[in-house]
C-alpha cells in the first residue's frame, strides 16, 4: 500500500505525492483522484494539476487547509486500504489519439547524431518510436507540452548540454524515458526526431490543448508530402 | 473612451487576478504581481478587486488620456505626474481629456498599478485579460504594452464611490476629498524581511544551507522578472545530490538550482517544476516581494504553516474592510 505524503506549496494549494517514480499505475492513480475530485468538488475547490506521481489541488479563501489535508488523508486511506486496489481510472474522457509524424531528417534534425550515439539506423529508431503506445503523464513546461512515456529503453538518451535556441512548433523530442511534442517554437534540450503537422495548442480552441494527462498517443509515420498536405 | 500608450517605460502590461482552471494544460495563472496594491487601486475606483488594470514596472511610462477618466494609482516603484504635477497615490482622481501621465524613478519598490473606474475593456482569453507574454496570451495581442497601443475603458463609476466633489484644477486633474485608511506594507527600504514556511524538500538540504536561508540575506539579481526572482547569496546544497521528479509549483515557491542558486517563482512561473523546494514565501507576503527590485536585499523569516495561512486570511479581511469602509464613508 502506498502512503501518500500531503504537503502545502502555497497557503491555498496542497500536493498529494503518491511516489517519486515515473510509473503508469501511479499516474493512473493520480488521474483517478483528479477525476474523483473534479467530479465531486468540495466547497472552495478551484482546480487540480496532475503531474507524474502527484496531484496538486488549488482552493479558495473559504476552505481550511488543515481540515482539507485531514479529509483527503482519510479519504485516501479508506480507498487505498479497504480495497487494496487503486481506484480505477474512469475511462470516460481518456482519448486515444493518433499523431502523424514526419521523421524526415529535415524535421528530425538530431537523427544523424542519434544514429551514432545509439549505434542504430534511422529506420530502427523510427520503428522503436512508433512501436509503443504512449501515456500522457502530464502537461507542463509550456502550454500544451505533453510529457509522454515510456520510451523503449534502447532509445534512452540524455538531454542536450546546450539547449537548441529554436525548436520549431510540432517537433517531436526524446529525453530519458520520455517523449514529448513542442507546441510552440521555443528553446529546448530534447533530441528532435521528427515533426507533426498537428497543432498541440491553440489559445482560441476549446479545449486549447489537443492532449491531456491520462490520454494515449500513437505516432503514425508520414511522408514529407503528406506532412505538407496536412499542414 | 480610451488611453494611448506613448511610452511603455521599463515594462507595462495589462493584468487582472490571472487565468485559473488551466494549469493542467500548462498555462500559468499569471496576473498581478502585487495583489494588495492592485486591489487598492481598483477598490478606490469602485471596480471589482480583480478588474483589469495596468501594471507599470519601475518608471518611464507615458500615457495620454483621450477622454475624461476617474482613475487611481497604487503601489510603488515610481513617482507619477499628470501634466508635470506630481500626484498622490491611493487617491481617486478625475483626469481631464488629453492629460499626460508620466512615471519617474524613485528609490524603492518596483510596481505601480493604474486603475480606471469602469475598468479597461480587454478581450479575455481563457477567462482572464492578464498578459502572459511568453506564450502570447492575453492583454493586447498577447504582448506587453508598446507605444501606440490604445486601451478602451467603460465610462462608468460605481455609485458607492463618492466622486461628486472632485474639482478639476489648472493641472488637468483633481482629487476626491476622501482618503483611504489602509496601512499596507510599503517597502520604503532596499532591505526587506519576507515570511517563509519550510518547503516540501526542506529536509533534503544540508544544515549549513538551512541555516543560510534564515540567517543570511540574499540579493535580488538583475535576472529577475515576472516569472521568477533569482537570488544571489550563499550557495544552498542538498545533503546528497539527487534528481527530483517534476510536480506542480505555485507562486512563492523557493526552488534551488543544481548550482545552488535559489529562485522564487513569481506570477508567470511554469506550472510544473523539478528543482528541490527549500521553502515557500508566505502567500500574504507575495505582494511585498513583488515590490522588490533587482539589487534589493531579502532576509527570510521562518513562520509556521498555520501562521502563514492565518496571515493570508487576515489580509483578505483587511481588503474586504477597505471595500466596506469606502462604501460607508460615501453614503
Amino acid at each position: 500500500m502506498i502512503i501518500p505524503r500531503i504537503y502545502s506549496i502555497h497557503d491555498r494549494a496542497i500536493t498529494i505525492e503518491f511516489s517519486q517514480t515515473i510509473d503508469e499505475h501511479i499516474n493512473m492513480q493520480v488521474i483517478a483522484w483528479q477525476q474523483e475530485i473534479e467530479s465531486n468538488p468540495f466547497p472552495g475547490f478551484i482546480e487540480c494539476v496532475p503531474a507524474y506521481s502527484s496531484l496538486t489541488i488549488y482552493f479558495g479563501a473559504d476552505c481550511n487547509i488543515e481540515e482539507l489535508k485531514n479529509q483527503l488523508q482519510q479519504k485516501i486511506n479508506i480507498v487505498e486500504n479497504t480495497s487494496h486496489l487503486n481506484i480505477a481510472e474512469k475511462k470516460q474522457g481518456v482519448q486515444h489519439i493518433e499523431i502523424p509524424v514526419c521523421y524526415d531528417i529535415e524535421f528530425g534534425f538530431d537523427l544523424p547524431w542519434l544514429t551514432t550515439h545509439l549505434n542504430m539506423s534511422i529506420e530502427d529508431i523510427i520503428q522503436l518510436h512508433i512501436e509503443n503506445i504512449y501515456r500522457v503523464y502530464m502537461i507542463g513546461f509550456i502550454p500544451g507540452f505533453p510529457y509522454m512515456g515510456i520510451l523503449h529503453s534502447k532509445l534512452e538518451v540524455p538531454r542536450k548540454h546546450n539547449p537548441s535556441l529554436k525548436i520549431p512548433a510540432g517537433s517531436i523530442g526524446i529525453a530519458g524515458k520520455q517523449t514529448g511534442i513542442y507546441p510552440t517554437e521555443i528553446p529546448g534540450g530534447w533530441q528532435i526526431i521528427g515533426r507533426t503537422p498537428l497543432a498541440l495548442f491553440n489559445k482560441l480552441n476549446k479545449p486549447a490543448c489537443l492532449l491531456k494527462a491520462g490520454d494515449n498517443v500513437r505516432f503514425i509515420p508520414i511522408s514529407k508530402k503528406e506532412f505538407d498536405q496536412l499542414q | 473612451m480610451s488611453i494611448t500608450i506613448l511610452k511603455p517605460g521599463i515594462s507595462a502590461s495589462i493584468q487582472d487576478f490571472g487565468r485559473w482552471h488551466y494549469q493542467k494544460d500548462g498555462i500559468p495563472v499569471g496576473g498581478v504581481m502585487d495583489k494588495i496594491s492592485s486591489s487598492v487601486a481598483n477598490i478606490i475606483c469602485g471596480n471589482e478587486v480583480n478588474a483589469a488594470l495596468l501594471e507599470l514596472t519601475l518608471h518611464g511610462t507615458e500615457i495620454v488620456f483621450n477622454e475624461d477618466a476617474y482613475s487611481c494609482i497604487s503601489g510603488e516603484g515610481c513617482n507619477a505626474y499628470i501634466n508635470n504635477t506630481k500626484i498622490e497615490f491611493n487617491r481617486l482622481l478625475k483626469i481631464k481629456a488629453f492629460s499626460i501621465l508620466k512615471t519617474k524613478p524613485t528609490r524603492y519598490g518596483c510596481r505601480a498599478y493604474l486603475a480606471i473606474a469602469g475598468g479597461f475593456q480587454v478581450n479575455k482569453i481563457m477567462g482572464s485579460a492578464s498578459t502572459y507574454a511568453a506564450s502570447g496570451i492575453g492583454g493586447i495581442n498577447g504582448k506587453n504594452l508598446t507605444t501606440g497601443d490604445i486601451i478602451h475603458f467603460a465610462n462608468t463609476i460605481n455609485k458607492s464611490v463618492d466622486h461628486s466633489t472632485i474639482q478639476i484644477g489648472e493641472n488637468g486633474f483633481g482629487y476626491a476629498n476622501w482618503h483611504v485608511n489602509f496601512k499596507h506594507q510599503h517597502n520604503n527600504s532596499n532591505h526587506i524581511s519576507i515570511d517563509c514556511v519550510k518547503g516540501p524538500e526542506w529536509n533534503l538540504f544540508n544544515e549549513p544551507s538551512q541555516q543560510y536561508l534564515f540567517n543570511s540575506s540574499f540579493t535580488v539579481s538583475n535576472d529577475s522578472n515576472r516569472m521568477g526572482y533569482r537570488l544571489e547569496g550563499n550557495e544552498l546544497s542538498l545533503i546528497q545530490k539527487q534528481e527530483m521528479l517534476s510536480s506542480a509549483v505555485a507562486i512563492g515557491i523557493i526552488q534551488v538550482t543544481p548550482k545552488g542558486q535559489p529562485i522564487i517563482l513569481m506570477a508567470d512561473a511554469q506550472t510544473i517544476g523539478g528543482y528541490p523546494r527549500i521553502a515557500r514565501v508566505s502567500s500574504a507576503d507575495i505582494s511585498k516581494l513583488a515590490q522588490c527590485r533587482p539589487g534589493d536585499v531579502i532576509s527570510f523569516n521562518e513562520i509556521t504553516e498555520d501562521e502563514s495561512y492565518n496571515k493570508l486570511r487576515e489580509l483578505d479581511k483587511k481588503i474586504d474592510q477597505l471595500k466596506i469602509s469606502i462604501a460607508m464613508t460615501n453614503r
